[in-house]
């Protein structure tokens, strides 16, 4: 994989977040930068923040103090649909599909296509052109499912996930590059399936588009991510591209017997 | 290997099921799509049975066009509520006053009728009555509040509206409204064609448009289309807009043909229409099924009624019987839904394994 150089402009940027729930402060000063096409994995042990962390990001928390910039242009999301129409997309861990419908109708699912002329106008779909933009963008990732017209609960669990990321894809691969935050997505995988999104993970990058990954899964974390984040406490207390980190020193900041980076500490 | 050695597994225990099931194996070897055809299409397979042992059971009487069309009249009454629960339950919702709604949108028609109003602006003005009380059910339900419930209110405060405004009494010589009511056109009751253009109109919308399939999408799961950014709570207004508006058209239809608008709801409708749309499969957790199924539905209930009327039953048995289907359909349909998920997740294990073999080779 090519990591995306210093001087890209970054897709987010994080400047100083800050999320208090009454006395209880979830995140502290929280900097960060993605650059279109690299994937950062944020890892930390469970409450360290990282989940409200992607919630922030999603537009589902308000932070109490710092600054959301996408694209270079600050945005403040107060529903997540604001950070939707921004580009940045959540892939929530539960998959969040519809079963009984159709693979084309999940991913097209807020988008749909209508028909052109009068009946367009009546919200007639063109099922068709749906069906062909959902085998597009399946076949673009490198994926081959089922047919467009199975419904989602036939298909296994790395295709559903599969499916899931795809809609996301879609979504976030507009006119401008956007990002995708993905919350455990190989929580509920087994081997094989884990390595396909891993892949899909990399082809999404290589797109252009910012991955920000959230896994207890190290391996996994080390094998798709550019740069690794650890959270400890709501800190941000290592920042370090992948092939400078060794194993120990990240378990060792998750746990957090290993002190703070020297840049971040202070 | 490993997939073939699964089909080897499961046709056996595919060819074990007697009877009608070979019929519908023509071009379906595999075993999850026999129960998918089950489930779905068993329904039309079993009318099609009941309409032959009838026509011997209550031979000369019931295989006639005249009994056609009396199963017919009473089927398309059926169907027209039926259509406005199953609208409901795809959204996911049970809306239980419908009959409230039907009383006060025949009662609002009568009125606006007698008052000298042309018939058109009668029957809008009872029509309109649906999207309103579907409205209120809708913005009460989307605070939070349970549908069962607040349903069963409404049905209460429109079961006193439609009282208080024809003051209790009937309104009665609506022979006005023979257009929809009494009249045949091609000898068939107006009725029908009400029921099979409300049908034609509704499996469109559900299959064919945004607005549809959105909803079904809604009745699936509603946290899914919220995070796909469609606001769900549109739909779910518009699902219970729906139904209201069908039970209004029930109510003047029903008004129509007996020329005459009662003010008491008539229960036994809404829980025909129940009936109707569970004999079609469709359960109530909402997001799937189809309209042309709940037709079927519909006509079984009338089917079975007028086979036991034809042969002097008394008609308490009726009611008997299509409970009992009622519930051998929904245990039908329970096994045959756990039976595809067994299927499923059967061959998905095997799926795996091959899948580690092949990455271990």
């Amino acid at each position: 994989m090519v990591r995306p150089p210093e001087g890209t402009a970054p897709v987010l940027e994080l400047v100083g977040i800050d999320l208090h729930y009454g006395y209880v402060k979830a995140l502290h000063g929280i900097d960060c930068k993605i650059r279109p096409g690299e994937v950062v994995g944020l890892l930390g042990d469970n409450g360290a923040g990282k989940s409200t962390l992607l919630k922030v990001l999603s537009g589902a928390h308000k932070p109490s103090a710092g600054m959301i910039r996408v694209n270079g242009q600050e945005v403040v999301f107060s529903r997540p649909r604001d950070a939707a129409e921004a580009g940045v997309q959540m892939v929530y861990q539960d998959l969040a599909l519809v079963d009984s419908r159709d693979i084309a109708t999940n991913l097209c699912l807020g988008r749909e296509t209508l028909r052109k002329g009068p009946l367009g106008w009546l919200g007639f779909l063109d099922k068709k052109a749906m069906r062909r933009a959902a085998e597009r963008e399946l076949a673009s990732l490198g994926v081959t499912t089922a047919s467009m017209s199975h419904p989602v609960e036939m298909l296994s669990g790395g295709q559903r996930q599969v499916v899931a990321l795809a809609r996301s894809a879609m979504r976030v691969t507009g006119s401008q590059r956007g990002v995708l935050l993905l919350d455990e997505p190989t929580a509920a995988l087994g081997y094989e399936q884990t390595r396909q999104v891993e892949e899909l993970i990399k082809r999404l990058a290589e797109r252009g588009i910012g991955i920000i990954l959230v896994t207890h899964n190290l391996p996994l974390c080390v094998a798709v991510a550019d740069r690794i984040v650890v959270l400890n406490r709501g800190r941000k207390v290592a920042d370090i591209a992948t092939e400078e980190a060794d194993n120990d020193a990240i378990v060792g900041w998750i746990t957090g017997s290993k002190a703070p980076q020297e840049q971040l500490a202070g | 290997m490993t997939h073939t050695s699964t089909q080897d597994r499961d046709a056996p225990a595919a060819a074990t099921p007697p009877g009608a099931v070979a019929a519908r194996r023509i071009g379906r070897p595999n075993p999850v799509s026999v129960l998918v055809f089950a489930r779905d299409r068993g329904m039309i397979v079993l009318w099609v049975l009941m309409l032959a042992a009838f026509s011997i059971w209550a031979q000369p009487y019931f295989a006639t066009f005249t009994n056609a069309t009396l199963i017919a009249n009473a089927a398309a009454i059926t169907a027209i509520f039926a259509a406005g629960v199953a609208f409901g339950v795809l959204t996911g919702l049970l809306d239980l006053s419908l009959p409230g709604t039907a009383a006060v949108a025949g009662i609002v028609t009568g009125k606006v009728l007698i008052s000298g109003a042309p018939v058109l602006v009668a029957i809008l003005a009872g029509l309109a009555v649906g999207p309103i009380v579907g409205l209120a059910n809708g913005l009460i339900v989307l605070r939070g509040m349970n549908p069962l419930v607040v349903t069963i209110g409404t049905l209460s405060v429109l079961t006193g509206l439609a009282s208080v405004i024809s003051g209790g009494v009937p309104v009665d010589g609506l022979y006005a409204l023979h257009a929809i009511g009494t009249d045949s056109y091609f000898r068939i009751p107006a009725p029908v064609f009400v029921a099979a253009a409300l049908f034609v109109v509704g499996t469109i919308f559900l299959t064919k448009t945004r607005g549809g399939t959105r909803m079904l999408s809604v009745g699936g799961n509603a946290e899914a289309v919220r995070r796909a950014g469609v606001s769900s709570s549109r739909y779910v207004l518009l699902g219970f807009m729906l139904v209201s508006t069908c039970a209004a058209l029930g109510g003047i239809v029903i008004a129509a043909f007996v020329t005459s608008a009662a003010p008491t709801p008539s229960t036994s409708v809404l829980f025909e229409a129940l009936t109707a749309v569970a004999l079609s499969g469709m359960p109530l957790s909402g997001g799937r099924g189809s309209l042309p199924r709940v037709l079927v539905g519909a006509l079984i209930i009338q089917t079975i009624s007028s086979a036991l009327v034809i042969k002097g039953v008394q008609p308490y048995w009726s009611t008997v019987l299509t409970g009992v289907l009622l519930l051998a359909a929904l245990i039908a349909e329970r096994s045959l839904t756990v039976a595809v998920a067994n299927r499923v997740v059967e061959q998905k294990p095997a799926a795996q394994k091959a899948a580690v073999k092949k990455a271990g080779s």
